[in-house]
């Protein structure tokens, strides 16, 4: 039988010369050292691995994949004639975090969030850290995320993000950094949970033996979060959870954690404004609703106090919350803090209020709205990725080695026009993990997604969803653009700090 | 406590699932039947449409692909396909108060008839699909009753199972028995069978009263027997047993509502007489009994579901 892990290791070299552009650091392969030895925390996958013939792990690949499509972990693609459900592809192997590794991104996550809390705390009362000129008046006041309804509104433990899913990634030195917080309606924690599921299924033995942490705390941990977010005179506190809808491409989530959490799954056609109390329409008449968890975006969650289009809030939802009879997690307006602009300024932010450097570094990022960094950026549109700050999800932006030169003069010139709308960033080189293609275990590009819990604490749960770029030498991990998933294993002390 | 959309979804799952069955039976009954060339083969054809809903008589000439389309059509409302997809539909809608395997028995069933090629399993064995199709609805049940709650959402369920399952029953006797359509009488033995296959009821009915096909005892068996799960008379029970369990969870009860239709309904049932049935025309109380069906339908949307929000405010 051939070993395939061994197959990998010699081809090692030619490929991830092959995924690094010319002049760059090599990505840091999460498996192997640069001389190719397996990394301690992953020589059990290793071995297992080489006990297993290509047909067999192809079979592991589609017992998973009926596991997602039977469990109705889904997206449809609506076709001419007809339309057909799909899984969001996921990867068997797990990548495997270590305990050290993992205690200082815990660490780094915790004080981060900690801080951001703190900012918009202070960015929806005193505002002092824009009368210290630490972060520019006009870059927070004008960001689009920013609500001036939030302004002096009471939130319990100053806890504005609830839910925070930060998007890291490992930098060719081996650090991790962090790309992207978002505190908005961050998702994904499903996939964590059933990548979980699934590798249990996939590789028993491997994960017995591995101190694989625990995972499966999360929808209680989240509901005690959300419990705690309740006013002290309610003692049994009535949560939900909002949802756009069964079309939104999240609801498998948002259905999943209020099954798992034990709470209604609310939309807005449920929920009825009285009084400034919120309710929700059940079988034996209206009952009161104390936390929201929302999975609904700021600008629908109430048509009269945001957009007047919008059907998927309930009209006078605000202002019940203004008055304290209901409370909404994440608070409105905690987009301000994971703007791309205001990004750059997060390390001066957790300083500010903490006194400490920041753990998790930044990825060093050019403000266009500075006339400086915004020559520095049109000089080298080849080698950069531009972002527009108001867009997510790997769309409006470009990355500069991968476009034409028609690309780059569009960009240029929307730049030009309207520089305070952009930032810039090095093409970083994710780090690699090995995955299962075409029946062959292959590198591909991973990013990594922890979540974390704001409430009187912060949580952070021993997991993460680590994205993965199916495509060869592709660096975008979204799963609306060709992107996977797969567990992550983040090993407990004992056994993963032999390292 | 149970949101009123959640109940509602509940029910229509319970509704279309055993209109699938139901759907699914009849067509299995036709093609069964179909394969001989008699007379009453075309009659069992005729009685199978046209208690289907579908007018068309000429179908029944071509009863493959009558069965086809009854199927698979998906620009047809009253398909089994589309039957499916709105119970998975609504089960997808309140995929947190269904038990995960619930969830997926019933969406087993959606991939297996959404599949691209789920044409050709129909042609390969067309009997033999429907049988597969109905043996999984009998699982989703099944596991429904192994897994969930027997609580206020599983009675909206059954609810739903069993309103629609006496309408069905109904309106089959009606196409079978009733005196409107001017049909010459059932009298044939192996159209009388089919007819109790349609219900489901051959063996429970040979079990009762022997191979002994009499017209006026498939009626009365179909209509009037106490224990058979698919009688009329059965299903008006757990209409009215399952309403008072609702009634009760919601702490509503002594006020008047769909139970004082769903018990006057039962009591009708219970106490019928069948020469009275049969001295006025069975078609006279089968309209009865489907009038009254839909009043607690439309009851229970009143009462439940669609209420006016003024009642309930808080003081």
């Amino acid at each position: 039988m051939d070993s395939i892990v061994s197959v990998r290791r010699d081809e090692t070299a030619a490929d991830l010369g092959a995924l690094a552009p010319e002049g760059q650091a090599r990505p840091y392969d999460e498996m192997l050292t640069p001389d190719g030895k397996v990394r301690p925390h992953y020589a059990a996958l290793d071995a297992r691995l080489s006990t297993l013939s290509p047909d067999e792990l192809a079979d592991r690949q589609r017992t998973q994949e009926r596991f997602f499509l039977l469990q109705g972990i889904t997206f449809t693609v609506y076709g001419a004639e007809s339309s057909t459900e799909r899984i969001i592809p996921t990867d068997i192997l797990p990548r495997i975090i270590p305990a050290a590794e993992w205690a200082r991104i815990e660490a780094g996550l915790t004080q981060r969030l900690r801080a951001l809390n703190m900012f918009l705390a202070d960015i929806y009362s005193e505002q002092q850290i824009l009368m210290d000129g630490v972060v520019p008046r006009e870059l927070v006041l004008k960001a689009p995320s920013y609500r001036r309804e939030m302004q002096n509104l009471y939130v319990p433990h100053k806890a504005y993000a609830n839910v925070c899913g930060s998007d890291l990634i490992r930098q060719p030195n081996g650090e991790f950094a962090v790309l992207e917080d978002n505190l908005r309606v961050p998702s994904g924690v499903s996939y964590m949970l059933a990548n979980r599921e699934a590798s249990r299924r996939v590789f028993p033995g491997t994960f017995r033996g591995a101190g694989v942490r625990a995972i499966d705390r999360y929808p209680d941990l989240l509901l005690t979060t959300l419990k705690g977010m309740a006013a002290d005179w309610r003692p049994n506190p009535q949560v939900v959870v909002l949802t756009p809808g069964v079309y939104n491409s999240a609801y498998y989530e948002h259905a999943y954690l209020a099954r798992l959490m034990g709470v209604p799954l609310v939309e807005g056609r449920d929920l009825v404004v009285h009084d400034n109390m919120v309710y929700m329409r059940t079988t034996t008449g209206l009952r009161r609703i104390d936390v929201i968890y929302r999975r609904v975006d700021d600008d629908f969650i109430d048509p009269l106090t945001f957009r007047r289009d919008s059907a998927l809030g309930a009209a006078g939802l605000f202002n019940a919350y203004r008055t304290g009879n209901v409370v909404i997690c994440n608070a409105p307006g905690t987009g301000v803090a994971d703007d791309k602009a205001v990004y750059a300024y997060v390390p001066e932010i957790i300083r500010y209020y903490l006194g400490e450097d920041a753990i998790l570094p930044n990825i060093e990022t050019y403000l266009c709205r500075e006339p400086a960094q915004l020559s520095h950026v049109l000089a080298n549109l080849d080698k950069l990725v531009v972002k527009a700050v108001g867009a997510s999800g790997g769309y409006g932006m470009l990355v500069g080695p991968h476009s034409t030169k028609a690309q780059q003069d569009a960009f240029a010139e929307a730049l030009r026009a309207d520089p305070a709308n952009y930032i810039a960033q090095p093409t970083i080189q994710l780090s690699t993990a090995p995955c299962l293609i075409d029946h062959a275990v292959d590198p591909r590009h991973v990013d990594l997604r922890p979540f974390i819990l704001c409430g009187e604490k912060i949580v952070v749960t021993p997991g993460a969803l680590t994205r993965v770029a199916l495509r060869k030498g592709s660096l975008v991990v979204n799963s609306s653009q060709g992107g996977g998933s797969k567990d992550t294993w983040v090993l407990s002390e004992t056994k993963g700090d032999k390292s | 406590m149970m949101l009123a959309r959640v109940a509602d979804s509940l029910y229509w799952i319970g509704r279309y699932v055993e209109r699938a069955e139901h759907m699914c039976r009849l067509s299995d009954v036709m093609l069964n039947a179909t394969l001989d060339r008699s007379e009453a083969a075309a009659q069992v054809a005729r009685i199978a449409l046209a208690a289907v809903g579908d007018p068309d008589v000429a179908k029944a000439k071509s009863p493959y692909d009558a069965a086809l389309a009854l199927a698979l059509d998906r620009d047809d409302d009253g398909s089994i396909y589309s039957s499916i997809a709105r119970a998975r539909e609504n089960a997808r809608q309140v995929r947190d108060q269904i038990t995960t395997e619930t969830w997926e028995r019933l969406n087993l069933i959606y991939l297996r008839m959404s599949d691209p090629e789920v044409r050709r399993s129909f042609e390969d064995g067309s009997q033999l699909f429907l049988h597969d199709t109905i043996a999984d609805l009998h699982l989703f049940k099944g596991a429904g009753d192994a897994t969930m709650s027997h609580g206020e959402g599983w009675s909206f369920l059954l609810l739903g199972v069993y309103l629609e399952r006496a309408q069905l029953i109904g309106s089959l006797l009606e196409v079978v028995f009733g005196e409107g359509r001017r049909r010459r009488p059932i009298g044939d033995h192996f159209a009388l069978t089919s007819v109790l296959r349609m219900g489901c009821a051959l063996e429970p009915y040979l079990r009762a009263h022997t191979a002994d096909m009499q017209p006026r005892l498939i009626l009365r068996f179909l209509m009037l027997d106490e224990d058979f799960p698919r009688s009329i008379r059965f299903c008006t029970q757990e209409i009215e047993s399952h309403l008072t369990a609702i009634i009760r969870h919601a702490g509503m009860a002594g006020s008047v509502g769909p139970d004082r239709l769903a018990g006057r309904l039962r009591a009708r049932m219970q106490y019928a007489d069948m020469d009275e049935i049969e001295a006025q025309g069975p078609s006279a109380f089968l309209k009865t009994v489907l009038d009254e069906c839909a009043a607690i339908h439309r009851n229970l949307y009143d009462t439940f579901v669609a209420y006016p929000l003024e009642d309930r405010l808080p003081a």
